[in-house]
């Protein structure tokens, strides 16, 4: 991409955001709420394998967010499964890339 | 883009509007295929296994999604919604709006780098809601067209995706484009949706997180699940004691929806048998008013379940609510002796019923019952009051596939009756009839 090109998108993507503004807004609200939770939930998951009740009493995150954002972790392989325990599956941070 | 001519317009690309359309196709006819979603497969493609066979469904609904694409006479718009129709001789002219993907199609391999890239996870619909994926993203793994699409409710405009790309198929330039198609008939395929959840009150309203729809069952069940297995959304607990309540939703009359949808017995029986294998150690139990298995090798199916140890209760269920630890507690009445028992279970399925998805500005008279209205339903299932206007699958009653398949096929042969009889534009190609 040349940099007349580049400069011409970065206005475009800009014009996107003035006219989206409201969905941009609550996006960026979601984004910064989600951040935070993954941040919380990687770092009880890379302490040691953990249930969705164990990571949820952990962060105070409510055990239905948790299973959903471990769901969304396992399919973008930031978490993995580790056995189970009683009847709960156990997770835990994916081996990182050093 | 200019006018296209086309013999027939399809609205709805699940099974009965891809069987509509490859039956029209074989047929030498030129068929337009409109469907209001990133990929076409519908209902169907969601599915687990299907009853009575448990064939996987995906490995049936697959072929035909790619049959679909690669017909040389059928024309397949995805991300598109019908406008208007205006009446035009003995045909019609459709207006469609191609909503923007904000990616050329034409150069996206469907990598899923950008998917990756984003930065936004967002609840997936294919899922249920109970699965995630990006902004960005290949609305499934069997999507077709295999292409991404921008949700741009969720985006961010960040241009990360844009960046990742390998081949610059991101075009955040799109803008909703609307183009025109005269056909000479029209056949809705516009499929169902499940009753409404929040109007059954009585039975959590969906504000309880361990009393599901059938559908997101079905998605536990499939191999491509949002959580790999079977667990409740609540806690992730794998259920040892899952309950199936009957008629939730159909049969009802404070709901207005007095109808039987059909298939909600039987899916319930698939579940209840699929859920056996995956959790041999796990309770299912089926309350229900009375059990209808009407098809082929359906009570067959039925008999087999019980004799898999599913416990059939008769009676009918008159609220569900939950304990401190959020296990589904159902008050049921039963039928037999009018005692009226309270069991707890880790997981309440309800069988929600069937009724039409919202349809496109094509004004058709509807029946009492909401789904699209059949003068003959007897002798003439297909037709609709609109001279050249047919109508297939759930878009005219609940049926299940099979049923759904039969009609397709039976609203193209009424389409191409029409077309043959009205239409002196009728180049059929007679080697199309014989590949
Ligand atoms: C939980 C559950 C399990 C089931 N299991 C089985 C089973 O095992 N075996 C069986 O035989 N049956 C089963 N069924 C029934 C089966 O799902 C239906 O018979 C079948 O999917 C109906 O197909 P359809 O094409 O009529 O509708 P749909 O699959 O709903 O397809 C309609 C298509 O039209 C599109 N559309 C809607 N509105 C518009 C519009 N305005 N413009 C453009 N496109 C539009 C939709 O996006 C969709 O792609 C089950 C149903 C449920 C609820
Ligand atoms: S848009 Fe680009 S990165 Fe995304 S799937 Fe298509 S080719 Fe891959
Ligand atoms: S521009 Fe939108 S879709 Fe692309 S990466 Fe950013 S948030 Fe995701």
């Amino acid at each position: 991409m040349t940099t007349t090109q580049t400069l011409s998108r970065a206005e475009l993507l800009k014009q996107l955001r003035t006219t989206h503004a409201e969905s941009v807004k609550r996006a960026q609200e979601l984004l910064k709420e989600q951040k935070k939770m993954q941040q919380e939930l990687c770092a009880v998951f890379r302490e040691k394998a953990r249930t969705v009740p164990e990571a949820a009493e952990s962060t105070g995150i409510p055990a239905n967010k948790v299973l959903w954002f471990v769901a969304a972790m396992k399919k973008y392989g930031v978490v993995v499964e580790a056995g189970m325990c009683g009847d709960y599956p156990l997770y835990k941070k994916a081996e990182e890339e050093a | 883009m200019d006018n296209l001519h086309m013999d027939a317009l399809v609205v709805g690309g699940g099974i009965a509007g891809m069987q509509s359309a490859l039956d029209l196709a074989d047929q030498g006819f030129q068929v337009a295929l409109v469907e209001r979603e990133a990929s076409i497969g519908g209902r169907m493609i969601t599915l687990s296994k299907v009853f009575p066979t448990l064939d996987c469904c995906s490995c049936i609904t697959t072929p035909k999604m790619s049959a679909v694409t690669h017909h040389p006479n059928i024309h397949l718009f995805t991300y598109c919604e019908v406008q208007s129709v205006q009446e035009h001789g003995a045909g019609f002219d459709i207006s469609i709006l191609q909503k923007p993907r904000y990616v050329d199609v034409s150069k996206c391999t469907g990598c899923r780098d950008c998917e990756y890239e984003c930065p936004i996870t967002v609840p997936n619909p294919f899922d249920r809601n109970l699965g995630a994926y990006r902004a960005i993203r290949v609305p499934f793994s069997t999507a077709v067209p295999q292409k991404a699409v921008l949700d741009p409710e969720y985006c961010l405009w960040c241009g990360k995706c844009e960046q990742r790309c390998p081949v610059d198929a991101i075009d955040f330039s799109q803008q909703p484009e609307t183009f025109n198609i005269e056909a000479n008939s029209i056949i809705m395929a516009t499929g169902f949706d499940l009753t409404p959840i929040e109007t059954k009150k009585e039975y959590g309203g969906g504000k309880l997180h361990n009393v599901i729809d059938p559908l997101m069952m079905e998605r536990f069940l499939a191999p491509t699940g949002p959580y790999g297995r079977v667990l409740r959304p609540g806690d992730g607990k794998e259920p040892g004691s899952i309950a199936y309540v009957q008629c939730a939703g159909s049969r009802d009359d404070t709901l207005g929806i007095t109808y039987c949808s059909r298939v909600c017995c039987m899916y319930a029986i698939k579940q209840a048998m699929l859920l056996n294998g995956a959790l041999p150690l796990a309770d299912i139990t089926i309350y229900y008013m009375d059990i209808r298995t009407f098809g082929k090798g359906y009570e067959q199916f039925y008999q087999n379940a019980k004799a898999m140890g599913v416990e059939f209760v008769r009676g009918k269920v008159a609220n569900i609510n939950e304990d401190a630890d959020h296990n589904p507690i159902v008050k049921v009445e039963m039928t037999d002796t009018g005692e009226i028992v309270e069991r707890t279970h880790d997981l309440v399925v309800l069988s929600q019923g069937i009724v039409p998805a919202s349809r496109p500005t094509v004004s058709l008279p509807l029946g009492s019952d909401g789904f699209i209205s059949v003068p003959s339903p007897d002798s003439a299932p297909c037709v609709t009051k609109r001279p050249g206007i047919f109508v297939t699958g759930t878009a005219a009653s609940p049926m299940d596939i099979v049923d759904s398949i039969v009609s397709a096929s039976a609203a193209a042969a009424e389409a191409s009756a029409y077309i043959r009889e009205n239409n002196g534009r009728l180049e059929v190609q007679k080697e199309a009839l014989y590949v």
